[in-house]
């Protein structure tokens, strides 16, 4: 059966072939599928990158060109590739007309350009650069020529390579302008601070951190570089001062309300120096700080003593001649009629002592002697009525007001005693009915007593409190509709007063001083009491006393007008 | 005016006296008529310029403090009239600076009151040329 077989099987191996060859058709067709598909998976990528890299460049470019700064590029020769629009309009090029050419000669001015090539040849050689990395100030100039500063940035651009650099320049024109309008205002202040002799500083309650102005480290005497602190501050106040100083530093920690305070310092030369200090405080934003003034004020304090040195001197002088004056005036009186009485009497032996003698005549000297004695007498009798006229001046008086004139007055010598005074005058006290003068005169006496008291005071400072205010404590007025009183009272840290001798010391003539006459005190009593009030003293918990009086607002006898409606004695009346 | 002495009023040389103070008008003539002399008072300088004692006053007794004319004053007015008569100051000052002032201007002397009878009489008769 192989002949029948045969193209049986014949084409049964063409049927074979013919499937086998598809199959391998088949399987290169999927293949080449395959690859195309990959093919272009690959385009794909290459296309994604493409757009992506073009989107960046766009990006960048997009950046590049609204950049407020100018962007310059150059290449290692030191020619511009790049020139934003920034730059454009700073320097008036056109970007294509700048692109190639040298940088140096077109934004460096002609006496810079040198010194530019030398650090562009000194960097390409050594690789040592100057200027990369950081921002400097340098002047660069337009198209027109003119010249301006610019802040300029240089980086070197990461790429393979020659070398090529990206600048960043900003025009500061109007920064410098500013710059130098905030150095001539600084220069002005601390011009004005030197010549005012006021130094300027802040605090910062919560850190301690203390800024001072120049010239108040000149006030200090400390180098100007040294960091200001209270221990530093300390080293510098008079010892006397420092204890009141701290408090006051505490207090306004605590406070937190405005200073005001004089005080010494002393210098390492031991020199002194008064200054006064002024300060108040603001919040920002939580963070308190103070701000203040010290002024040096030792030329005026000294101008102010000598002043009140000055003024002593001449009114003793004024004492002086004014007794002198005085004696003038009364020989004067006297000696008229005593001129009658010795030319008389001279007569009247005369005429007795002629042959024969005259005695109708010197009687009638004689009469004339007597009656110019009498007259000589009556002179005198004027001169004691003209000095013992004192009257009282009844006034409408602010304590306040007669305080501080007290305080004027006295604010030197008290200095010179070292007394550091500390008036609390009441904002709401009530005029009173009474002689200002007088009422100055127990005034001063009671700050005259407690400065002499504290003489001799050295382990402590020597602390004086003046005080006014309404007084509604008063015990032995039963009055409703007169209740109105006001009380001054001085308290000093002395040596203060024995119990026993409390009741002595308004006494006249009893004094606990070795220079003081012991008249003060009660002369001041007897002026008070003419004002129907009292005074009296009380020993401190601590050292010293606190003298105080307390006098009504419209007493009794006096009206709110100040007339007097019944008798008001006067001082003469009382010695 | 006060006419005090009129007895020989020819030979008694006589002495004006111009004070504003009473007791001296009063007490002074006396004195000065034991002395020996005539005595006119006035009680200012006005007073002994209107006077017709100016011709015979031959010393004056002049007090320098007095309201209206001073002492000074009218021993101006007379030297500017041309009367040159000899003057002796009295005073109730005891400022004795002006008394060499007073002197050198022409005064014969300056007393301070009071003054004694004998230093009155050696001022009068310096004046008079006298002794």
């Amino acid at each position: 059966m192989k002949k029948t077989t045969a193209p049986i099987s014949l084409a049964g191996e063409l049927d074979q072939q013919v499937a086998q060859q598809t199959a391998e058709l088949a399987a290169a067709n999927a293949e080449l599928k395959k690859q195309l598909a990959e093919r272009r998976l690959v385009e794909e990528k290459l296309q994604q990158e493409e757009r992506e890299l073009k989107r960046s460049e766009v990006r960048k470019a997009a950046i590049v060109d609204s950049a407020l700064d100018c962007i310059v590029t150059i290449d290692h020769e030191g020619c511009i590739t790049e020139f934003n629009p920034a730059a454009e309009r700073t320097f008036g090029y056109r970007r294509n007309d700048v692109l190639g050419r040298p940088l140096a000669n077109v934004i460096v001015p002609l006496s810079l350009r040198e010194k530019h090539r030398q650090g562009f040849a000194r960097y390409l050689a050594t690789g040592d650069a100057r200027v990369l990395g950081k921002r400097i100030e340098m002047t660069a100039v337009r198209a027109d020529g003119s010249e301006f500063p610019v802040e300029l940035a240089i980086t070197r651009i990461p790429l393979e390579g020659p070398p090529s650099f990206t600048g960043y320049l900003r025009d500061i024109t109007e920064r410098k302008r500013a710059e130098q309008e905030l150095r001539r205002s600084e220069a002005f202040l601390a011009e004005a601070q030197h010549l005012s002799r006021i130094g300027s500083f802040s605090w910062r309650v919560a850190t301690d951190e203390i800024t001072w102005s120049e010239q108040l480290y000149r006030i200090f005497q400390i180098e100007p570089d040294a960091e200001v602190s209270f221990e530093l501050i300390g080293t510098r106040i008079h010892p006397e001062d420092l204890s009141v100083f701290l408090e006051h530093i505490e207090r306004s920690r605590r406070d937190r309300s405005d200073v005001q305070l004089e005080f010494r310092l002393q210098m390492p030369d031991g020199a002194v120096k008064h200054v006064h200090l002024a300060a108040h405080i603001r919040s920002d934003q939580g963070r308190l700080e103070y701000f203040g003034a010290v002024q040096d004020v030792t030329e005026r304090r000294a101008s102010e003593e000598a002043l009140s040195k000055a003024r002593l001197e001449l009114s003793q002088v004024a004492r002086v001649t004014s007794l002198g004056v005085l004696t003038a005036s009364i020989a004067h009186e006297v000696n008229q009629p005593l001129s009658g009485i010795v030319t008389n009497a001279s007569t009247c032996l005369r005429m007795l002592a002629a042959d024969p003698p005259n005695v109708v005549g010197a009687r009638e000297t004689a009469r004339r002697t007597i009656r110019d004695g009498n007259r000589a007498s009556e002179v005198i009798t004027r001169l004691r009525a003209l000095f013992s006229k004192k009257s009282a001046t009844i006034e409408s008086v602010d304590l306040n007001e007669a305080t501080r004139e007290v305080i004027a007055l006295s604010l030197s010598e008290l200095q010179r005693n070292r007394v550091i005074l500390r008036p609390e005058l009441a904002d709401d006290l009530p005029p009173v009915i009474g002689d200002r003068v007088q009422l100055q005169q127990v005034i001063l006496n009671l700050l005259r007593n407690a400065s002499d008291a504290m003489s001799t005071i050295d382990d402590r400072p020597r602390d004086l409190l003046i005080r006014t205010e309404p007084d509604d404590t008063d015990p032995d007025n039963n009055d409703p509709d007169n209740n109105d009183r006001v009380r001054l009272s001085v308290t000093d840290v002395g040596v203060g007063f024995e119990p026993q001798a409390a009741d002595r010391l308004f006494e006249a003539f009893y004094s606990t001083k070795n220079e003081g006459m012991g008249i003060g005190l009660s002369v001041s009593r007897s002026i008070i009491e003419r004002h129907y009030g009292r005074l009296w003293a009380t020993p401190n918990k601590g050292p010293g006393v606190t003298f105080s009086f307390s006098i009504p607002c419209r007493p009794d006898g006096l009206t709110s007008d100040g007339t007097r409606t019944s008798h008001m004695p006067s001082v003469s009346d009382a010695a | 005016m006060e006419l005090r002495q009129e007895r020989r009023p020819v030979e008694r040389p006589l002495v004006s006296v111009v004070d504003d103070d009473e007791s001296v008008r009063e007490s002074l003539p006396d004195l000065l008529g034991e002395f020996g002399f005539a005595a006119h008072t006035f009680s200012s300088g006005e007073e002994f310029l209107a006077s017709d004692c100016l011709d015979q006053t031959r010393c004056l007794i002049l007090d320098i403090a007095m309201p209206g004319m001073s002492g000074p004053e009218l021993q101006r007015e007379l030297k500017v009239r041309g009367r040159e008569i000899p003057i002796i100051f009295i005073t109730a000052s005891t400022d004795h600076t002006v008394r060499p002032r007073l002197i050198e201007q022409g005064a014969i002397d300056c007393l301070f009151k009071p003054f004694s009878d004998t230093a009155l009489l050696e001022a009068v008769n310096s004046a008079l040329h006298l002794k």
